[in-house]
């Protein structure tokens, strides 16, 4: 079942790189699209076959790959990968729907998203760490070749240091997951056998540190960010879709199964830091968007904010927060792919993304209107107006981290709030006042331009009304992220904190290993 | 070009005009495709301009003094199948005209702004007053008790009689200018303005005159004695308050009252049809769009192919109809200007020629914030 | 039937959402061939049907025990978060008075944005407000209350916003949304706290929980003004009022609903909150301090103003701060009567100030005058709204004073001295407009000053009547909210004098109004240094929003631009500068052309091989062992 989300668009890359030379223009981006859909199809099947009651792996795939170097081909799927592979299939589609129709060199790019999609599904559906190290690294390699050769007039420098980041980050995990595979004294690197080690906090926490900075960087966190608003800057439309909608949440993920999932103690024992560290990064984030010019750094900089909400919630390492990661990286998910594609769209008639120069693009005969108004209402979306997705998010977030560290998670709301400021700055420059001469000739906007945005914009409105629809998949399994192993140290660790921190009513604060798990009846 | 010679040139800074109109020629460059954009979009307006005058009319006569009119822009025909068109407001736009009619009123000027304050007026009004609210107590306590209210209501009545009876000799002007189009009579806008100006001229002395009925009974508000004419007390008062004044949109000008945006005098008001930037059209506070959309249901063909030809195709159909309404009006312009023209434009004398000096140069003063320099070279 | 029509009672919220999202054939400009006036009637229509299954609940539930209705909204981990709606005469009532107000500014819209093609926008968010407004009266629940509010700022964002193009709407727009936003955050940690600490979060289970739960005063004190952070914004109190003034950018008919009833629902979420604001004798004192700053302060700002909206809108903002008041000192009664008289009369008078404004084209009250005797259902409206407000004459205002200085309540000397000068202050202000506006002699724009058609003249006549009417409710049910009588200090020297003083500090503020001298013509300003100071000074606001710009904004604008040139120069340098050894490692990457990708991959592959190889030979070694 699951290799299928490999395997298929491989060979769908594959296929599309052997194509004939002539016809390749006209046929390279229907194959990508079907295997896209198909994809995005079969994940929807996943999806309900898959039984949200029941904690653990599910469908899981294994298979002995290299026994010498413990390399097993293990997949499998819980509530924490589940809501990313949806993403991941659907920004796929979305992001080849949003293709110029018109690209260079059609087969190897068509090639290279499918081969992108390759890498992210299997990072999400690895339990082994190794085959997770490798789709990790497999990934950035299509999305090298699609910033450089595909990008802005910057884009050899933006590749480049996107390359040296991202290669710094995955010695820092290979490094961490060599460690705990050596210090721990196991044959192979099976996830789920890794995760009853019982390290010392010191080795852990060393451990921790370096897959912290590797996937720190990765999703970014402040100060190890910088590649990112480069990279966005000059990458075309639909790689910075890819880029913020999921290729971000590899490395939360990554942090979430195995920094969490591994290290517990030490993760517990760096938790005040880490949310400190959060704050830090949202508030750093939102302050740099304030001051960009460039609609398409202020939201990549806002990227950067709302990520560390990510932060918050992991280090709180409550049920609730944890649960809240999830919305949340399928909530930021949504709203960045939403807004880059509107942002494009806007790049693409107009011919510029500056905020000083764009003006009354709301006008509805001449300018955007439509574009406009989706993009008010995703920036509406990013800043946490309730009715949408990203509302629940951030409040299960802020609510799932309060009781344990609240100062944290109070300057993370400034920050929320601080969203909007940037974005209403950029929303009233671009699309109010009055439309300049300037900009009285653009091109019409199709409604196959309009399409994805529209689409995405009515799954942000439904999951934002109705988030159990999102919520019901990760519901019970998100507990065994914590549950399962360590608890016994998690809960030392973390019941003076919260103790201290509220002391009469503490059944949030409480991490979930006391609470029953029960199932919960869907 | 002997007469400028001799003149010596203009120091105004739109003296490129001034020559141009000394020459005999309109404020509009001619291009044949100005001449299928001009002459198109006023055959378009005339059928608009009829509609909205019958209904000016209509109302001026049918719903006079009526607090309720709820089938004012039936024209008196109310039958279900209108009915369901009007709620689709699948209709002419009459709000426009109304708001024409009360930007004129509003900015008054002219001979029929006078004449409403005269006793005269006053006293034919009060009388139709009396005819109306007869047996209505309501009325009549609020008529004591508020004197002036039903007299400014007769006011704005005359302002519909007024314009319906100007845009209706507009409308016949525009039409006729659309038959000899299509026949091979026009070919250039200086026949475009000759044509206007002709008809402006001939109905010059055309009396403005009003009555209604109330009970079978017919009273004059405007009795031909009044002697008001259709070019010096409607068309040129007209020009004044739509083309030239106008009044602030909402859409893009800030009414408040410290923002100072808005001049003190009405006569610094630069808001009108020749002045306003026609890329706003189709926003919100713009009232002229419910004119353009009025007439793009009577583009005639050859003008919507051009437009649909454009990068935007249809979707910026009411810019392009303003862009084009504006140049057209400008032709209208023209020939008020000629026609007003104290001395024949070709006149030899120099004294005539100063005379026509000065009188160019004056408008061309109100026309420096204009979209005149827009229009020539798109 | 009966428990139908209350059962279903939230779909009343939803028939305003209903015309919301049917106006977006026209709005998103799919229909073009037609005009967007079919939106319009939908909203109406709907607004009307809202209006009838209100009225019916309302009859009702009349004299019955409150019922609630129970969504649950999510469930995750260890929180239930529910929505519930209350189904009760309080708030039954107060959607009454939403759908009819609502109701009559729609209606007069259609009058005052008929040269508008954007009406169908216009229309869609009149709906969205409404249906905001209308769940608002029903909730029960904090959090949903908090989302509504949200709502309202959003669609306040949206209505000020709808003259896009306008260059004073658009900072309008954007301070106006990011003003109430600063409350809503502050309300939102808040609501965060409040349900950490355990609280459910319906307004019911506030009350018991506030009675029960021990806080460190430090942290109920901070959890009050959180709560009270989020209806300051809203009802334009004291430090975040300035919205409301610059929110007159925005159409008059969103005005009408935005001074009445919408600054209301603020305060109608404070009135359901006060319960918690008991917890901290600070919360309930920061209640008071604002609300007697702005009442003083927008007062005075009121009665300088040149332009007709903002010299009616600031008194909003002062009549809120005797709500604030009242909320402060627990009378929440007196709190909701005042909210009641408060928004009929606003409303109408906002409906009088629309129609001026549509007819002269003008907002400047020194070019106006003369406009009594042509436009008498304006007139009336202004002078009936005006009168209904102050303390002068026996309508809405006057007996909810009444009410409240009757000996029921506790009523201290300085709340006296602070209710007699914003009524002197009020009066006056209101005179001096009258004066400007309707007396005098005709100026340029106002010499033909037709009365408005009926689409505008017909809610503003149904207002008056309902504003004449609208005494009845404070004389008949004063009592909302509490179910005993309170009495409080009863028969002092205090409570008999007070009703005659307030009527008689009325009646000054009318003397001075129509004695003071008034300036017409453009805007002259007092000749007089000193005169013209204060003048300045009340006018602008107190420059607030001078002090604002100088101090809250360029410290984030100066913070912000030093964050993003650290962020340029030291973050991206330094790590930059870590990174070096990798750059020089990878100098041939650093070509970029396309042609010579060959080798880049085979670079990158090439370097993952080596880590891989690394990582066998050290797992290997590791196995070795």
């Amino acid at each position: 079942m699951l290799s299928v989300l490999i395997w298929v668009p491989l060979v769908g890359a594959i296929l599309i790189s052997l194509l004939p030379d002539k016809p390749a223009t006209s046929l390279a981006r229907p194959v990508a699209l079907t295997v896209a859909l198909g994809l995005l199809v079969w994940t929807t099947v996943l999806g309900v076959q898959f039984d949200p009651g029941q904690p653990g792996m599910q469908f899981t795939e294994y298979l002995v790959w290299i026994e010498t170097i413990g390399l097993n081909y293990h997949l499998g799927v819980d509530g924490l990968s589940l809501p990313l592979l949806c993403l991941n299939a659907l920004l796929t589609v979305i992001a080849i729907w949003s293709s110029d129709r018109t690209i260079l060199r059609p087969r190897f790019y068509y090639a290279l998203i499918l081969l992108l999609n390759v890498g992210v599904s299997g990072a999400f559906l690895a339990q082994d760490l190794l085959l997770f190290f490798l789709f990790y690294e497999l990934e950035l390699i299509p999305l090298y070749f699609l910033i450089i050769i595909w990008g802005g007039p910057q884009r050899g420098y933006a590749a480049t240091k996107f390359l040296i980041y991202t290669a710094i980050s995955g010695a820092l995990i290979l490094a961490s997951f060599l460690g705990v595979v050596w210090l721990s004294g196991v044959s192979s690197f099976d996830y789920e056998p890794l995760r009853s080690q019982t390290l010392p906090l010191g080795a852990q926490t060393i451990l921790l540190i370096g897959l912290l900075l590797g996937f720190g960087i990765k999703i970014p966190f402040f100060p190890l960010h910088t590649w990112l608003p480069d990279a966005h800057v000059e990458a075309s439309t639909p790689v910075s879709v890819l880029l913020a909608g999921v290729l971000l949440k590899v490395g939360t993920y990554g942090l979430l199964r195995f920094g969490v999932g591994l290290f517990l103690d030490a993760w517990v024992y760096l938790a005040p830091w880490l949310a400190g560290w959060a704050a830090v990064s949202a508030l750093y984030g939102a302050s740099c968007a304030i001051a960009q010019q460039d609609m398409k750094k202020v939201v990549a900089y806002s990227s950067i904010a709302h990520m560390a909400f990510i932060l918050l919630g992991a280090s709180a390492t409550t049920r609730l927060s944890l649960l809240a990661t999830v919305c949340q990286m399928v909530s930021h998910g949504l709203i960045s792919a939403l807004l880059f594609l509107l942002v494009g769209v806007v790049a693409k008639k107009t011919g510029s993304r500056d905020v000083n120069y764009l003006r009354g693009l709301l006008n509805p005969e001449k300018g955007l209107p439509l574009i406009g108004s989706l993009m008010i209402l995703g920036v509406m979306a990013g800043a946490g107006i309730p009715g949408m997705v990203g509302f629940v998010a951030e409040f299960l977030i802020f609510r799932g981290s309060f009781p344990i560290f609240p100062v944290q998670t109070l300057l993370c709301m400034v920050g929320t709030g601080l969203t909007a400021v940037y974005f209403l700055l950029m929303i009233n420059r671009v699309f109010f006042g009055r439309l300049p001469v300037e900009l009285a000739n653009l091109p019409r906007v199709q409604w196959g331009d309009r399409l994805p945005s529209v689409a995405l914009a009515l799954l942000i409105i439904a999951l934002g009304i109705q988030p159990n629809w999102l919520i019901r998949w990760s519901e019970p399994q998100i507990a065994t992220l914590v549950t399962d192993y360590g608890q016994g140290k998690a809960l030392r660790e973390s019941l003076p904190i919260a103790a201290v921190l509220n002391a009469p009513n503490v059944p949030v604060a409480v991490p979930p290993s006391v609470l029953p798990v029960a199932p919960i009846e869907n | 070009m002997v007469s400028t010679r001799k003149l010596g040139s203009s120091k105004h800074p739109l003296a490129e005009y001034v020559y141009r109109l000394e020459s005999g020629n309109a404020l509009l460059p001619d291009s044949p495709e100005n001449v299928v954009e001009v002459v198109g979009i006023l055959k378009s307006y005339g059928v608009v301009l009829d509609a909205y005058s019958r209904n000016l009319i209509y109302t001026s006569e049918h719903q006079f003094l009526v607090l309720f009119p709820f089938f004012k822009y039936f024209n008196g025909d109310v039958s279900w199948a209108r009915l369901v068109r009007h709620w689709m407001h699948d209709r002419i736009n009459f709000e426009y005209a109304e708001y024409c009619m009360r930007t004129m009123l509003w900015h008054g000027g002219g001979g029929l702004d006078g004449y409403l304050d005269s006793p005269e007026f006053t006293a034919l009004a009060r009388t139709v007053i009396q005819a109306k609210i007869k047996g209505n107590v309501l009325l009549q306590s609020l008529d004591r008790l508020f004197p002036d209210f039903l007299l400014e209501q007769v006011r704005q009545y005359t302002y519909y009689s007024g314009l319906g009876q100007f845009w209706r000799v507009m409308s016949d002007m525009f039409l006729s200018l659309s038959d000899r189009y299509d026949q091979g009579e026009i070919q250039s806008i200086p026949a475009v303005v000759q044509h206007i100006l002709n008809g402006l001229v001939e109905a010059a002395n055309q009396p403005i005159t009003y009555h209604v009925k109330v009970d079978n009974q017919t009273y004059p508000i405007i009795p031909e004695s009044a002697g008001l004419t259709f070019l010096s007390d409607t068309a040129v008062p007209y020009v004044e308050a739509v083309f030239f004044r106008g009044t602030p949109f909402p859409g893009t000008v800030s009414y408040n009252a410290q923002a100072n945006q808005i001049p003190f005098d009405q006569s610094d008001f630069t808001y009108g049809a020749l002045y306003a930037d026609p890329l706003p059209i189709g926003g919100s506070g713009i009232p002229p769009t419910q004119l353009m959309q009025d007439m793009s249901h009577y583009l005639p063909e050859y003008l919507h192919e051009v437009y649909r030809r454009g990068l935007r195709e249809e979707d910026d159909l009411r810019v392009k109809i303003c862009q084009s309404f504006q140049k057209s009006m400008f032709c209208v312009t023209t020939a008020a200007i000629l026609g007003l023209m104290p001395h024949p434009a070709d006149t030899t004398n120099p004294e005539e020629q100063r005379a026509n000096r000065t009188y160019l140069e004056k408008w061309m003063d109100r026309l420096v914030p204009s979209q005149l320099t827009v229009i020539q070279d798109s | 039937m009966t428990q139908f029509l209350l059962q279903t009672i939230w779909w009343v919220p939803g028939y305003a959402l209903l015309g919301a999202i049917l106006t977006l054939p026209w709005s998103t400009g799919i229909v073009r061939r037609t005009g967007p006036r079919p939106a319009a009637y939908f909203n109406l229509f709907l607004t009307v049907l809202s209006f009838i299954h209100g009225s019916a609940a309302f009859i009702l539930i009349w004299g019955q025990e409150p019922q609630q209705l129970v969504f649950h909204w999510l469930q995750a981990a260890d929180l239930d978060l529910t929505l519930t709606l209350e189904i009760s005469p309080v708030s039954l009532g107060a959607m009454e008075i939403v759908t009819a107000i609502s109701l009559l500014a729609q209606l007069f819209a259609l009058g005052y944005m008929e040269k508008d093609w954007a009406l169908a926008r216009f229309y869609s968010m009149m709906g969205f407000f409404e249906a905001a407004l209308l769940a608002i009266a029903l909730s029960d629940s904090l959090l949903l209350s908090y989302g509504l509010l949200e709502m309202l700022t959003l669609s306040t964002y949206f209505l000020v916003g709808f003259w896009y193009a306008q260059p004073l709407v658009v900072t309008a727009a954007r301070d106006a949304f990011l003003t109430k936003r600063v409350g809503d955050i502050l309300l939102f940690m808040g609501l965060v706290a409040l349900s950490s600490y355990g609280a459910g979060l319906n307004f019911s289970e506030l009350a018991d929980w506030s009675e029960t739960y021990p806080l460190s005063p430090l942290t109920s004190a901070l959890l009050g003004l959180a709560l009270i952070a989020g209806p300051t914004g809203k009802c334009a109190q004291f430090p975040l009022n300035l919205w409301l003034d610059e929110a007159m950018e925005g159409p008059n008919p969103a005005s009408i609903m935005r001074n009445s009833i919408v600054v209301s629902a603020g305060a109608y979420v404070l009135i359901k909150l006060q319960p918690v604001f008991t917890l901290s004798p600070i919360s309930s004192d920061a209640l008071i301090i604002i609300g007697s700053v702005t009442a003083i302060g927008t007062s005075l700002m009121a009665i300088a103003q040149i332009d007709i909206k903002r010299a009616i809108s600031h008194t909003t903002s002062a009549y809120l701060g005797l709500v604030f008041i009242a909320v402060g000192l627990g009378q929440v009664d007196i709190a909701l009567m005042l909210l009641f008289t408060h928004a009929i009369a606003k409303a109408l008078m906002f409906m009088s100030v629309g129609s001026i404004i549509s007819t002269v084209s003008d907002q400047n009250m020194g070019e106006m005058g003369g406009l009594w005797s042509r436009m008498p259902a304006t007139t009336m409206a202004f002078v009936v709204g005006a009168a209904s407000l102050v303390v002068i004459l026996p309508l809405g205002t006057f007996w909810t004073v009444q009410r409240w200085v009757s000996g029921l309540w506790q009523v201290s000397p300085w709340l006296f001295a602070i209710l007699l000068f914003v009524n002197a202050t009020t009066a006056f202000g209101f005179t001096r407009v009258f004066r400007l506006v309707f007396l005098g002699e005709p100026q340029l724009k106002t010499r033909r000053a037709p009365e408005v058609a009926w689409q505008m003249a017909l809610p503003m006549v149904t207002l008056t009547v309902m504003t004449l009417l609208s005494p009845v409710v404070p004389l008949r049910w004063s009592l909302w909210l509490s179910t005993t009588t309170p009495l409080a200090n009863g028969d002092t020297l205090l409570i008999r004098l007070a009703l005659p003083l307030l009527v008689l500090s009325g009646g000054v503020g009318v003397v001075l109004g129509a004695t003071t001298q008034l300036r017409r013509g453009g805007w002259v300003r007092p000749t007089q240094v000193s005169f013209r100071f204060v003048q300045d000074l009340l006018a602008y606001d107190f420059y607030i929003e001078r002090l604002y710009d100088l101090t809250v904004v360029s410290a984030v604008s100066v913070l912000s631009r030093v964050t993003a040139w650290f962020d340029r120069f030291i973050v991206d340098g330094f790590v930059n500068l870590v990174g070096l050894a990798a750059v020089m490692g990878g100098e041939g990457l650093k070509y970029s052309s396309s042609g010579r990708s060959q080798s880049y991959v085979l670079t990158i592959l090439v370097g993952i091989g080596l880590l891989f190889l690394l990582a066998m030979g050290w797992t290997m070694n590791w196995s070795l062992l």
